[in-house]
């Protein structure tokens, strides 16, 4: 089972000036697991979901992932960014762009500048000449934007800018923007929050469709039934800790801290 | 000799502008960086000072300073009017660009950055097409400001547009027509500029209509 673990984190903890928001918290992410973190707000889930790919930088402890930490500074993060995908409650659709573009755009970025870097050490006699063009990269990646888009329905929209959008058709194509660069894991930090009730089924959907493909993936959320019905595990966060964590049966059916109960007694 | 004045005119403003426009984003850029990830501390510092410096002086002892001073050698009055006023307006047009990068959703950012974008290729496919659209209409009322503010060069002794009703005054004594016609040309240059200006603003927005004008709309 150890080997399997795909993120550890170490006595991670992080604060903002003085205010400590996680203090000292470890767990090991597995791959194919599926955690669901929960907690009262202030309680520091997401901020634990945001230092896994540090786009909160922590102020100690190590997160490790593919034998790298990536809390040291000098590791390159945006490599290992490439194989988390996130998505975040305000769906964060690039605006300027339209719905192809939003999905195209990091794999295509990412693969041309490869591309030049594999050019230019050809120049100089350093490597190999590429064998892809720029134009198989674009087909490549309009191929897969499509049949993304295909895969939430939404191919018609293709052309739109997100404005124009419901907050559930933003969100599945935050998801499957997110999937493009085919990630490793996914992390969701309240992907049902901001929106209407109506449109919170479509977006559970599709990631229930994820978890049954194996996806490994990291929740935070308040949708305590989605948590129910999806989660391997489910960790309780309180006061920057993990209070408790277990099973959705025994977090749910038996929880054991006075906090825990107080909380489930609110949001159930 | 209006349309030699009002050639220079155009002129100053134009590269002023482009000067103008080159120091102000890169320092708004800076100072945004700065801002986001904390690193670019001394230059972000260097931008502060020069903006404080430069708005809290007037442009015309700016321009006597590099022009009897600085550019004591050099006699392209011109050029070194163009430099001046591009210095000058590129610590406001620091502050609109500012105002335009703040405009931008923080979530932008973040949303590239996750993908294992860099915060340059961010920065370039996301936060400046958005906050350039965001700050195109006090960009262009600067460009306006600088046309007809450069008329200040008459102080070194160039000849702009506003320079020359006094040389002519000093010819034919005629005071009232000079003045007129030099104030229709310079109306005639704005009213057709903020043509121009509003229809590159309507094309860049025809880009992405579908936004049904909200502008900072998520």
């Amino acid at each position: 089972m150890e080997n399997n673990v795909l993120i550890e984190v170490r006595a991670l903890s992080k604060s903002f000036g003085e205010l400590e928001v996680l203090k000292s918290v470890s767990v090991d992410i597995r791959k194919g697991e599926k955690v669901v973190i929960v907690g009262a707000s202030g309680s520091g889930k997401s901020t634990l979901l945001r230092c896994l790919n540090c786009l909160e930088d922590p102020t100690g402890g190590e997160i490790i992932f593919e034998n790298e930490n990536l809390a040291d500074p000098k590791v390159n993060i945006n490599i290992h960014r490439q194989k988390m995908g996130m998505v975040f409650q305000q769906f964060n659709l690039f605006n300027n762009k339209n719905v192809l573009e939003n999905i195209m755009l990091a794999p295509v970025t990412i693969r041309l500048k490869r591309l030049r870097t594999e050019k230019r050490r050809a120049l100089f006699k350093k490597g190999d000449k590429p064998t892809e063009t720029k134009e198989q990269i674009l087909a490549e990646e309009r191929e897969k934007a499509m049949k993304l888009l295909a895969r939430i329905g939404l191919e018609d929209k293709a052309e739109v800018y997100p404005s124009t959008l419901s907050g559930g058709q933003k969100q599945r194509i935050a998801i499957v923007r997110a999937l493009a660069m085919n990630p490793k894991v996914m992390l969701f930090d309240e992907p049902t929050s901001a929106l209407d009730p109506e449109m919170v089924g479509e977006v559970l959907d599709l990631m229930k469709q994820l978890a049954n493909e194996g996806m490994t993936m990291v929740i935070v959320t308040h949708e305590m039934g989605f948590a129910r019905e999806v989660a391997d595990r489910v960790l309780f966060m309180d006061g920057g800790v993990i209070a408790e964590q277990g099973t959705p049966a025994e977090v749910f059916g038996a929880p054991k801290s006075e906090r825990l109960k107080a909380f489930l007694a609110k949001v159930l | 000799m209006y349309l030699e004045g009002l050639g220079n005119t155009l002129l100053i403003a134009l590269i002023a502008a482009a000067i103008g426009i080159f120091i102000g984003v890169t320092m708004a850029m800076i100072n945004y960086i700065n801002k986001k990830t904390g690193k670019l501390k001394p230059a972000a510092a260097v931008c502060r000072f020069y903006i404080t410096l430069v708005r809290g002086t007037p442009v015309v002892l700016q321009l006597m300073i590099l022009y009897f001073v600085v550019f004591a050698f050099w006699d392209n009055g011109i050029m070194i009017g163009a430099i001046t006023f591009g210095l000058n307006s590129g610590a406001y047009v620091a502050e609109i660009a500012r105002s335009g990068f703040e405009s931008v959703d923080d979530g932008q950012m973040e949303a590239g950055r996750s993908l294992g974008l860099s915060t340059w290729q961010t920065m370039r496919s996301i936060i400046i097409p958005q906050a350039v659209r965001n700050c195109l209409p006090p960009l262009f009322n600067e460009f306006i400001m600088l046309v007809k503010e450069t008329a200040i060069v008459g102080y070194v002794g160039i000849y702009d547009l506003g320079k020359i009703p006094g040389l002519i005054q000093s010819r034919t004594f005629d005071y009232l027509f000079p003045l007129l016609i030099a104030a229709a040309l310079y109306l005639v240059v704005v009213m057709a500029l903020t043509r121009i200006l509003h229809m590159i603003e309507r094309n860049l927005a025809k880009s992405d209509r579908n936004r049904g004008g909200v502008r900072n709309g998520k």
